[in-house]
């Protein structure tokens, strides 16, 4: 049983991010920063278990949605031959990346042993396919070998996951939202792999006395009687729960004026971000911010709430420069949002 | 071995009794030198245990496979069912599961574990496993830090830590060895205590939901924690749990002060923050040698000024104890000069199969990424070379009586060799003696070293700092990928003190031989950026015979690369050269700070000998 998500203290720029991107899985991911044991995991994992289910097609080894477009090579072939696409539901899960896993147990293989055994084709598939429309984790992505997380980053971009090797051909939907996690002091992720993240937050152990001290009261009344203690929690649980239901059938409806895409781009502008993907990102979260506010359109109370997430990670800075000033940029351009 | 039996310890016995009264608290690691108990202890638990509760050892070459259960293949073909073959976790459930040598666990498995035992259930890839198990263990690890290190985000899912050291007093070790030779009729009135003990464990844990933690107590452990500046929740969490089973152990209902102190040590030895303690020890060595370096130093700058010294001076200054004089240091911290670009550095490929990744050097692969270079007979991945394979069973088609498919044999099976880039671990080694500071020498060596280190982060290498002055050489930075953060503790280092190049040396293979237990196939290369006027030594050899010595011993590594940078002045008269006989030793390339820029030596090529 994991530590309910709605009794978590603190962090809320972390909790943010997760809502954010669990509302809109197309903003492209979360990335964490910072210390150990601040619960980032716990957090990841708890709002999975408090996500609603998910109706799957039966039997389906990508979890494929049964109303959806996107379909995997068996399912598509399935809806051709049967029409509709059976369905059961299951609960969103958190799929975790092993650091030292192969580009083959990433995106599946053809099994080749059966193939030239028996003379037919078959997928075997990867993590990928186990993460289509769950989490993805990866613990310590900047840890991870370079190719992969190319791949990774590419099948998130994507959506999609193409398999063309060693003759077999098969694709499926790879639609997850991918949480990463990093200690920037063990080691590096390359800038143009950070930027694929959508967004990031930098997490750090709260310092407020009083708030350690709530933190030990709730945990320890969760290890003394978890199911008492959910049950305490239970309607916070089920109403956020509802909202981010709410929210993402609401999201269509958001509009924005024009006003408000040009001090998004006035923002990114300024601080010489490189490419559009921040601006995209912004904007997307902006809108899943103000869908999560239960408004139609975007207020620049909005964006100045998601533009730190989205530009943690994409201040520009040379090789060996240090990342404070880049951050107090963007605090002075957020004051000045404020005052418009 | 009886738990009681063993002498000593309480600390270590205490964390490994709260462990077992409350699981929860996150398990414990037992550190210590070799030989101190640390497995004799951990292997006595199961006497605390009652009856047919599960005790599981983890043996360091365990697959996931073996950890977490697998599918039991025989039966599978047999009878066409999966049946699912429970791993040492599932057996453990209720139990212990103990770790030697926590620190040379592949690090996937321990964060397996580790996962396993902070949330219970978290999903595998792959659906055929059961995942309604519900894994609840007693987690106990132990390790001696020698053999080499553990990431501290690793050692904070530690509940408790508990250091073992050798007792200091005769009286116990007398103890120990008087009852290790002991036998049966004392062994008894042992067996005795265990009981007792395990009755006690027994009901603390009946006693421990009904303890109750006072509002005052709870703020203590919150303060304790932020005081000691510790990282993340984890210290408080551990701290609160520890000293609740302790209250229960001692049939106490309400913890108390006395409790918390008790287990303080325990629940915070090791989660302080690293990089602060390093930083403290560093300074508190610093200062009371202060004064006794300016002597140093000014010995060492009158032997700059006499080019004409013989070695025996050397070696007396380097028995002779450093005396106290008066006198103000000369330490300083000097700025990083301009980087250049660095002209191409190239290695031997060798043929041992890696699976690391990096653009440096080629290297035969061992997973399946890569370029597919040729086909061979065997491999320990199963990554066929259909081609090949196929080229192989064709000809035996018709006499194998082929209808549809084509008939594949075992032994005409073909495997890809494949190739690739890599990356090594570069360790620097950086003289930061008085000498250095010399016409702001240090500046341009820093420049040259921050140069490389750009040439390693395009190169994706992990990189390492080491550096030497005064009596000793330091690991300043253990291997790591973060180029920028290398940079940052190469801006930081103070230059000051006599060159200890041998302990430098010995510094560097130790280092390696660390590593190498973890991570037997890396490529190392060690870069020594001195002028290599060694005239401080670490026993009473001459100074320069020590050096060759450590070179020889550092030469033997495997697997290693050696260049050296030689900072000395080659302008002035007083050019000695010892880099390059140092170079000649390690079998190294050799080169001048201004033979390392790339527009100098463009276009020449050295092929460096293995």
């Amino acid at each position: 049983m994991v530590f309910p998500f709605t009794a978590i203290v603190g962090q809320e720029q972390m909790k943010l991010g997760l809502t954010l991107n669990v509302i809109d899985p197309g903003i492209g991911g979360l990335l964490i920063m910072g210390e150990k044991g601040t619960g980032k995991s716990t957090a990841v994992r708890s709002l999975a278990e408090l996500l609603p289910e998910i109706g799957v097609s039966r039997g389906c080894a990508f979890n494929c949605d049964p109303d959806g477009t996107a379909l995997c090579s068996i399912c598509a072939e399935r809806v051709v031959k049967e029409g509709a696409l059976k369905r059961e539901t299951k609960k969103m899960r958190v799929v975790e990346l092993p650091l030292g896993i192969t580009e083959d147990r990433l995106v599946g293989t053809l099994d080749i042993e059966h193939a030239l055994k028996h003379g037919e084709k078959r997928f075997e598939p990867g993590i990928l396919a186990d993460a289509n429309r769950n989490f993805l984790y990866v613990d310590e992505v900047n840890l991870l070998e370079d190719h992969i997380i190319d791949l990774l980053l590419d099948s998130a971009a994507m959506g999609q996951n193409s398999v063309e090797r060693e003759g077999v051909s098969f694709s499926h939907p790879a639609r997850f939202i991918l949480v990463g996690t990093m200690n920037p002091e063990e080691g590096d992720l390359r800038p143009q792999l950070m930027d694929r993240f959508g967004l990031c937050v930098h997490v750090e152990s709260i310092r407020d006395k009083n708030l350690r001290i709530e933190i030990l009261k709730r945990r320890s009344r969760f290890d003394d009687d978890p199911d008492g203690f959910f049950e305490s929690v239970q309607s916070d649980q089920q109403v956020l729960s509802d909202e981010i239901i709410r929210s993402r059938e609401h999201l269509a409806k958001v509009d924005f004026s024009e006003e408000i895409l040009a001090k998004i781009v006035g923002i990114t502008t300024e601080i010489h971000v490189d490419g559009h993907r921040s601006d995209i990102v912004i904007l997307r979260a902006a809108k899943a911010l103000a869908s999560f506010r239960g408004r139609n359109n975007i207020t620049t109370r909005d964006i100045g709430d998601v533009v730190p997430l989205a530009l943690n990670h994409r201040l520009k800075r040379a090789p060996f420069e240090d990342a404070g000033s880049g951050r107090k940029k963007v605090e002075e351009l957020l004051k000045r949002l404020d005052q418009d | 071995m009886s738990f009681c039996k063993l002498v000593g310890h309480k600390d270590a016995k205490l964390a490994l009794i709260l462990n077992l009264i409350d699981p929860g608290i996150g398990g414990v690691l037992l550190v210590g030198d070799k030989g101190t108990g640390k497995s004799t202890l951990a292997r006595a638990v199961p006497r605390l245990l009652p009856e047919r509760v599960p005790y599981v050892e983890v043996p360091l070459n365990v697959t996931e496979d073996a950890l977490m259960g697998s599918i039991n293949l025989e039966e599978a073909i047999r009878s066409g069912e999966h049946i699912f073959q429970p791993g040492l976790l599932a057996r453990s459930q209720g139990g212990v599961l103990y770790i030697d040598d926590v620190n040379l666990l592949n690090v996937d498995m321990l964060n397996l574990v580790l996962n396993k035992h902070a949330f219970g259930n978290t999903t595998l890839p792959g659906n055929l496993i059961p995942s309604n198990s519900d894994f609840g263990f007693s987690l106990v690890a132990s390790m001696n830090p020698e053999e080499g290190p553990i990431s501290p985000k690793l050692i904070d899912h530690f509940g408790l830590c508990a250091l073992f050291q050798t007792p200091a007093n005769n009286g116990e070790k007398l103890r120990v060895l008087r009852l290790s030779s002991q036998n049966d009729p004392a062994e008894k009135r042992f067996i005795r205590f265990d009981a007792r003990l395990k009755e006690r464990i027994a009901l603390a844990r009946k006693l421990l939901k009904q303890v109750e933690v006072p509002a005052e107590h709870r703020a203590y452990a919150v303060e304790t924690c932020l005081e000691s500046g510790i990282e993340g929740h984890r210290g408080d969490i551990a701290l609160e749990r520890a000293a609740r089973a302790y209250a229960a152990f001692c049939g106490s209902s309400v913890v108390t002060k006395e409790h918390m102190k008790k287990v303080l040590p325990l629940a915070l030895v090791h989660r302080r923050r690293e990089a602060g303690i390093n930083q403290e020890e560093y300074q508190e060595q610093e200062l009371p040698e202060r004064e006794n370096s300016s002597q140093q130093e000014q010995a060492d700058s009158n032997n700059n000024e006499t080019p004409d010294r013989d070695s025996g001076n050397n070696c007396c200054e380097a028995a002779v104890k450093p005396q106290s004089v008066e006198g103000h240091s000369k330490e300083e911290v000097f700025p990083v000069g301009n980087p250049f670009d660095v002209r191409r550095l190239l290695f031997q490929r060798d043929w041992v199969e890696r699976c690391s990744s990096g653009r440096r050097t080629n290297t035969r692969f061992s997973g399946k990424g890569g370029r597919y270079v040729k086909s061979v007979f065997n491999s320990k991945v199963n990554d066929i070379a259909a081609d090949a394979t196929l080229r192989v069973a064709a000809p035996w088609q018709i006499q194998r009586g082929r209808t549809r498919n084509v008939i594949v044999y075992d032994e005409d099976l073909r495997f890809k060799q494949r190739e690739k880039k890599m990356g090594h671990l570069v360790i620097f080694v950086v003289d930061c003696s008085g000498s250095m500071g010399a016409k702001k020498r240090m500046i341009e060596t820093k420049g040259a070293v921050l140069s490389l280190l750009m040439d390693c982060y395009h190169k994706r290498d992990k990189v390492s700092l080491i550096a030497f002055r005064k009596d000793r050489a330091e690991i300043i930075l253990p291997p790591t990928t973060s180029v920028d953060f290398a940079s940052r503790k190469l801006k930081e280092v103070p230059v000051g003190g006599k060159t200890p190049l041998s302990a430098a040396l010995f510094t560097t293979s130790n280092l390696i031989k660390q590593i190498r237990i973890k991570d037997p196939l890396i490529r190392f290369v060690v870069a020594i950026v001195s002028d290599c006027r060694a005239n401080q030594g670490i026993s009473d050899m001459p100074v320069r015979e020590e050096v060759s010595k450590s070179a020889a011993i550092l030469r033997d590594a495997r697997n290693t690369d050696f260049i050296v940078v030689d900072t000395e002045d080659k302008s002035t008269l007083m050019r000695m050269d010892l880099a390059r006989s140092l170079a000649s030793e390690l079998h190294a390339d050799y080169f001048t700070t201004e033979d390392l820029k790339a527009e100098y030596l463009a276009g020449l090529v050295f092929n460096r000998k293995l």
